[in-house]
């Protein structure tokens, strides 16, 4: 067996690379992180955040690239956190206007994203179009990432750990039921500006993964795939956590033997746990069903 | 807990919803709010919960102003619906209430509030697995959770079937007769059978408090 293991090419270049190994300790961080936040914001019905949350990240790296190439501002490193600053910039503007729109909260997703692909737009174009480097932020760039973004990331989850640890239960209430979360006397307001922030600084932080496009299907698919078929809220999100993680190695494993995009191999592996589960239960359902016919008649 | 409201008006833009309304229960006493759809018995519950902003020296809870009290806790509510809840995505009885628990409840006294709401076993399903007043009760534990002086019950038995509101109104009686104030929202008051201490009769937002004064006494 352990022969075997060390056969497989993906194995071998893993001990061998340290680019691979970076991607794939920076892979399971995000796979573990993004469905513990994302188990939250499907709670609330707020699965579109995310996604508004990475299109105004989109014009965080284009207003860097920008800056960058354009008027030579070196001293920026790495466009990456200029999207993490836009991303957390457009989450309170989310905040502001859920608060202005009180009876049309969900106003606020598509008036962000599109300032967000408005400035992309406009910052691309004074860029001279879209970069290689820009062009790899929407699909993600999971193989390329450093020592210093891993080391942010590692950071990033900790704080996101610690946090849901120690506030677990006014997180759960507030998510669950907000109106009694106040009654309880929960800062709610102050919660909510607490996670809204964790989200943007965890949606920021998986574009290296997976990339603009693709970044909220990290939150949402493991999630909704475990809310199939988990028993408790906390076995949900372990559920959640495990298919995360098992379509970070799937997909990198896949992405390698097959030559395919990383991002977007991540997650189509996401997809077929979410598509297996579901074919699954159908066909569970429909014994279930039918042995229940044998018993009655 | 004491409640006294004093000549509570309260509207809503330029509707009012409750005219002068006057009432004072002490620890113990039990209330039974009546009235029509519309008549303002759920608004005036908002006020008591301090969701509804009200002026000063209105209500005053244990002899604090509510504009004032801070310790919500103290209040147990049940809510009519459960609208506000997003019971879609999975989670036992037992996380609820351990969510929703912020005093000093040992596990035992937990299992009695469970045993005496008739749910004892329940405490690890998953609630969309609960019928309609299985978790009608659920939220009732989840009210007792923090030692409540004041249980308010808006409307509870809507949707339930005539064997769980007896069961249910057992436990409210026990409750009550435990010292906790009750207040009760019904717009059937022969399906409750409960030993009221008071009763408002609620009709465009104007209300008469009286005494009840039961044949067996």
């Amino acid at each position: 067996m352990d022969i075997l293991a060390v056969s497989d090419p993906f194995i071998k270049a893993l001990i061998a690379n340290d680019f691979l190994q970076r991607a794939l300790f920076t892979g399971l961080l995000i796979g573990f992180v993004t469905p513990l936040i994302g188990s939250f914001v499907v709670i609330k019905r707020l699965s579109f955040i995310a996604d508004t949350l990475s299109h105004f990240s989109l014009a965080g790296l284009s207003i860097g690239t920008y800056l960058i190439t354009v008027l030579g501002f070196v001293w920026i490193a790495d466009e990456l956190y200029l999207a993490m600053i836009f991303s957390v910039i457009g989450a309170f503007i989310i905040e502001i206007l859920r608060g202005y729109y009180q009876n049309y909260k969900e106003i606020s997703m598509p008036i962000v994203m599109s300032m967000g692909t408005a400035l992309s737009g406009l910052f691309i174009s004074l860029s001279g179009g879209i970069s290689l480097k820009l062009y790899n932020y929407l699909f993600g760039t999971i193989l390329t990432v450093d020592d210093g973004f891993v080391r942010v990331i590692t950071v990033v989850t900790v704080v996101v750990v610690l946090l849901l640890v120690i506030f677990y239960k006014q997180m759960v209430m507030i998510s669950f039921d907000e109106t009694y979360a106040k009654l309880l006397g929960i800062k709610v307001r102050r919660f909510q500006f607490m996670s809204t922030l964790i989200l943007a600084v965890v949606v920021s932080i998986s574009l290296a993964t997976v990339g603009v496009l693709l970044v909220s299907s990290l939150m949402i698919i493991p999630v909704a795939g475990a809310m199939k078929v988990g028993k408790s809220f906390k076995n949900t999100v372990s559920i959640a956590i495990l298919f995360s993680e098992i379509s970070v190695v799937g997909g990198l494993w896949l992405s390698y033997e097959l030559d395919f995009p990383t991002g977007a191999t991540i997650v189509l592996c996401n997809v077929t746990i979410l598509l297996s589960i579901g074919i699954i239960k159908y066909f569970i359902n429909l014994y279930r069903l039918k042995s229940d016919k044998m018993t009655t008649t | 807990m004491r409640v006294n409201v004093t000549n509570l008006t309260f509207g809503y833009d330029y509707r009012t919803v409750l005219k002068d309304i006057s009432f004072s229960l002490k620890s113990g006493d039990f209330l039974a709010i009546v009235g029509n759809n519309g008549s303002g018995k759920s608004t005036l519950i908002k006020c008591m919960l301090g969701i509804n902003k009200i002026p000063n020296s209105k209500i005053f809870l244990d002899d604090i102003d509510i504009t004032n009290y801070k310790n919500f806790r103290n209040i147990g509510y049940v809510p009519q619906k459960f609208d506000d809840f997003n019971y879609e995505f999975p989670i036992t009885v037992n996380e609820i209430l351990s969510a929703s628990r912020y005093s000093k409840l040992s596990e035992d006294d937990v299992l009695l509030i469970l045993d005496k709401i008739g749910i004892l076993e329940l405490q690890n399903e998953n609630i969309n697995n609960l019928s309609g007043g299985q978790l009608q009760r659920v939220f009732i534990a989840r009210a007792l959770m923090n030692k409540p002086k004041l249980l308010i019950l808006d409307e509870p038995t809507v949707g339930v079937d005539k064997e769980n509101v007896t069961a249910f109104y057992k436990a409210i009686n026990e409750l009550n007769q435990e010292g906790i104030t009750v207040i009760l929202i019904t717009h059937n008051l022969r399906e409750a059978d409960c030993h009221f201490t008071h009763m408002i009769s609620l009709h465009n937002g104007e209300g008469v408090f009286k005494e009840v004064v039961r044949e067996d006494e």
